[in-house]
């Protein structure tokens, strides 16, 4: 039956000529219920049609679309049937808009070349039948990276129908660029020009093929409007290039530096080398998803908020394990380093299991806020993730508070007076136990704390902590231990030296390279870059 | 409370840390079954569940009244994804506990590093993973696909019409054997087809990496240059998959600008993402959940109420190709050492010959007598919104597998 309906639609197409087709809803839904081709031809048909048809058609069209992409539309004998979302019972016949079971449907995956055609028809629907002015910039976007697939009809019919003065900017800007081969001369200069306006590694290329194909060479004007074009759009993009290289490295020091900070203070002041220092990282992001679910349950509007809220909560969950663990264990241990480096590996061991019986292994589930879920296009081709961002600032906003803890505050000053002289602070009255079980607390936590920071970044389950303990432990030792500023500077050296490197030499090579510098430059300077001056 | 000594907590901190955990046990009318796969380190995540797997063919075959008589007894292990350790104890399970067979190894890694051990021993290895191929060891059972019969008819796919015509490739791996000899058979493959070699580029990662973001631009720059659709072949492993999948989603990449194929991408690793615009990228198998008929119906049902019954730390609803290729393994198993009437391994593997099993893929899988490789369907699916795969693509039949790869 279907067939039959795909074969009638092909028909159909012969007899009318596809430029003149009415966008039929009918024929429509039997093509996008056909084979891989057919629904090719549906959509390229929407996209033939969106110059002329009317919005209610396209509309229409565009539910059709919508539903095919997201496994709703449902194929049975009787038509088409949109559901209301994937898997439902009943839904919606494409043509009357009347409510029937499901029944023997089936509905199509989508091929990947499918796929692009049908977003490239959807984008065409949204640009110009858009209820709000991001859904329709969300299609200009989506046509402007699919380039030379749309008629410019399409672009002029949605800049006439426009009425958001910047998008129609906008939409003019990339109905210029959709000009570069036009046979209007002063069409294709603006062209170039207005390609040029909006640099990437994409734009780059289109130009250098124009620049080669023989049209270039014989119109001495268009062929120096390229060149100026080339030249400028180059430059962008390794400005471009550049920022991004700064951003990934700033970014991987923030992960290193988020790791390292609490692991400063507690091998800084008591020389203990706490491996279980990823685990509160781990215990960290599963207090935050705690916080997730609770908000879940009892605030379910103000779920977006929860990474703020889960700030406090997991620096204090680690903190309390930390004192906890330092009073149970690590305080008969801290004349003995071998002993507390055991102790802590099994601490950790411990805890990895105890969550992984008490929750699960599997990758937990976060709903990611908007405000750390994808990114923005910068400049060229630099993207700004807002995971990344998110982890930046909040490494920076926790250098910031932990100096003002270290340097401003009484117990900041008990901390530093421990570090340089244990043994002269506890002759000057200072209660060096207590002062240690809060310092221990304080790393605990600002590793409590870099677990949220991590969630929106890294996968989240019982072994995650594993795998920074390592570099945690580099960055401090690099960075000198008990020194806060060296762990940062360490932080940023080694993210800026794996970033530089990674490019030239490939990821497993910058480890070495990377690793290899840190024992050269530890053999010349043991005491690492910032050493706390101090007496033991 | 006893009282907590420092020697006591030191003594059970290295208790605690002894990576061996093997645990015996002694039965008269019993017949054991090792599993070599970890629970924790990189691969825990989703090796760790094969050992239920195990388990619940073990419980099957067990309530149907054993094998020739005998109760299977399932003895499970955590090699902390520590690939010499996946050898010793492989050799302490043969030598000491004298197990029938063993089901274990999840990277190639530790398959080569439990091979000698097999070998010598005369044990037999079942290892439900596809993988790189051209190895053909009497003593290992190739549960799942070589690449004959995985990879390349995914690729071929993409390469084709109803797939994106791709022509250029991006080769992103972990730096170990599967993804370099994978790699290097498909530069092989397309170099047979006349494409040049400046159409592709190849890039490895250590294990456990996650900072995708410099791949991330490179894929991006890639993409952007001229000479036709570019797709990236996905071979990095364990918890790298979703932090890759996440940097790429994140960077505005979609799968219609840049396809990804994950040749090691399975439901788990899509646990905890936003898979909303991951739609649309690939992976490959001989088996995916999303498989039509009542055989996959009945394994979904059966595998909930395990995990439910036994507590599981895993997942109830998700279920990937290689806890049906080890549940298939242990039926393959009991079907040989039931059709030989014996456990040694020599008449087993005489047993394999003109073995079948209908597996909740919908397929059945066969066996020849002239190498221990299974034919398995092929299945390629597509990433959709609810962390799970459609069914793109399937194959009309069982291929029969090539062991040896004739690209390289």
């Amino acid at each position: 039956m279907n067939r039959l309906r795909a074969v009638l639609a092909v028909l159909a197409m012969l007899i009318v000529p596809a430029s003149a087709a009415p966008l039929e809803r009918a024929a429509l839904a039997a093509d996008l219920c056909g084979d891989g081709a057919a629904q090719a031809r549906g959509s390229e048909r929407v996209v033939q049609a969106a110059t002329d048809a009317s919005t209610d058609e396209l509309a229409a069209a565009g539910r059709l679309l919508a539903a095919l992409a997201e496994r709703r539309l449902a194929c049975g004998s009787e038509g088409a049937l949109i559901l209301d979302r994937a898997g439902a019972a009943e839904g919606h016949d494409a043509l009357t808009g009347a409510t029937r079971p499901v029944a023997e449907a089936r509905a199509p995956v989508l091929g990947l070349r499918q796929r692009a055609l049908v977003e490239t028809a959807r984008a065409a629907v949204a640009l110009l039948t858009g209820e709000s002015v991001a859904a329709r910039a969300a299609g200009l976007a989506t046509l402007e990276r699919r380039a030379g697939a749309v008629p410019d009809t399409i672009l002029a019919r949605a800049q006439a129908a426009e009425t958001d003065p910047g998008l129609r900017g906008s939409i003019a800007g990339a109905a210029q660029a959709a000009a570069l081969s036009s046979p209007d001369p002063d069409k294709r200069r603006a062209a170039v020009a207005a390609v040029a306006a909006a640099p990437s590694g994409a734009a780059l290329a289109r130009l250098r093929a124009l620049r080669s194909e023989p049209a270039a060479a014989a119109d001495l004007a268009f062929a120096q409007a390229l060149d100026v074009g080339i030249a400028s759009v180059e430059r962008a993009v390794r400005i471009g290039d550049g920022l991004a290289i700064l951003y990934n490295g700033l970014s991987f020091a923030s992960i290193l530096f988020m790791a390292a900070a609490g692991l400063a203070i507690i091998f800084g002041l008591m020389g203990v080398i706490n491996l279980a220092q990823g685990e509160f990282i781990m215990l960290g992001a599963y207090a935050t998803f705690g916080v997730q679910e609770a908000f879940r349950r009892l605030a379910p509007s103000l779920l977006d908020l929860y990474l703020i809220a889960a700030i406090p909560v997991a620096f204090a969950a680690a903190a309390l394990v930390g004192i906890v663990l330092e009073a149970l264990v690590l305080r008969h241990l801290y004349r003995r380093p071998l002993m507390s480096l055991l102790a802590t590996w099994a601490v950790s061991l411990f805890l990895v299991n105890l969550v992984r019986v008490a929750v699960g292994t599997q990758n937990l589930q976060f709903a990611m806020p908007p405000y750390v879920s994808g990114g923005a296009p910068l400049y060229a081709d630099f993207v700004v993730t807002w995971n990344r961002l998110f982890a930046i600032l909040f490494a920076a906003a926790t250098l910031a508070l932990t100096l003002l803890v270290l340097r401003r505050t009484p117990l900041g000053l008990d901390i530093r007076a421990v570090t340089q002289n244990r043994d002269m602070a506890a002759c000057l009255g200072l209660p060096t136990r207590r002062i240690d079980r809060l310092a221990f607390g304080l790393g605990s936590g600002l590793a409590g704390l870099a677990g949220v920071a991590l969630c929106p970044i890294y996968s989240v389950n019982p072994g995650m902590g594993s795998g920074f303990v390592i570099d945690a432990f580099m960055v401090v030792v690099l960075g000198g231990v008990g020194s806060l500023m060296g762990t940062l500077v360490a932080a940023l050296g080694i993210g800026g030296a794996n970033v530089l490197i990674e490019p030239l030499s490939g990821a497993v090579a910058a480890k070495v390279i990377v690793l290899v510098g840190i024992i050269l430059f530890l053999q010349r300077r043991p005491e690492g870059l910032f050493a706390a001056r101090r007496r033991r | 409370m006893a009282h907590l000594t420092r020697r006591g907590f030191v003594g059970s901190a290295a208790l605690l840390a002894a990576p061996a955990i093997v645990r015996p046990a002694f039965a008269a009318d019993t017949v054991k079954l090792g599993c070599l796969f970890s629970s924790s380190g990189t691969m825990a995540n989703i090796e760790g569940r094969l050992n239920h797997v195990v388990r619940m063919a073990a419980d099957e075959i067990n309530g149907r009244g054993g094998v020739s008589g005998r109760t299977i007894e399932v003895l499970t292990s955590d090699p902390a994804s520590d690939w010499p350790l996946y050898a010793q104890i492989g050799r302490q399970m043969l030598q000491q506990e004298k197990v029938a067979a063993l089901f274990g190894c999840w990277t190639s890694v530790s398959r080569k590093s439990v091979l000698p051990v097999v070998e010598q021993n005369d044990g037999l290895l079942f290892y439900p993973l596809h993988f790189e191929g051209d190895e053909n060891s009497k003593n290992v059972v190739y549960v799942n696909s070589p690449p004959a019969s995985s990879v390349l008819p995914a690729v071929d796919y993409l390469m084709g019409p109803d797939g994106v015509g791709a022509k250029r490739f991006f080769m992103i791996g972990s730096d170990y054997v599967w993804p370099r000899t994978i790699n290097k058979q498909l530069k092989g493959y397309w170099k047979s087809k006349g494409i040049p070699e400046s159409a592709w580029r190849e890039e490895y990662v250590p294990f456990g990496f996650s900072n995708f973001q410099t791949l991330v631009n490179q894929v991006r720059s890639f993409a952007s240059q001229p000479g036709g659709q570019p797709i990236v072949v996905l071979t990095v492993v364990g918890s790298s998959i979703p932090d890759f999948l996440r940097e790429f989603a994140n960077q505005g990449i979609a799968a219609t600008d840049v396809p990804i194929l994950g040749l090691d991408m399975v439901e788990a690793d899509l646990e905890g993402l936003d898979t909303a615009k991951l739609v649309g990228h690939l992976n490959c198998w001989a088996y995916l959940q999303a498989a039509k008929g009542e055989r996959n119906q009945k394994f979904l049902a059966d595998w909930a109420a395990y995990v439910k019954a036994k507590n599981v730390p895993f997942s109830a609803d998700t279920v990937i190709d290689p806890m049906v290729s080890a549940y298939d393994s242990v039926h393959l198993w009991a079907l040989a050492a039931a059709k030989a009437g014996s456990f040694a391994v020599p008449e087993v593997r005489k047993a394999f010959a003109g073995l079948s099993f209908a597996d909740p893929s919908g397929y059945t899988l066969t066996m020849t007598g002239e190498n221990n490789y299974v034919s398995r369907g092929v299945f390629i699916g597509s990433v959709n919104e609810k962390r799970g795969f459609d069914v793109l693509w399937q194959s009309p039949d069982a291929p029969k597998p090539v062991p040896f790869s004739p690209y390289g």
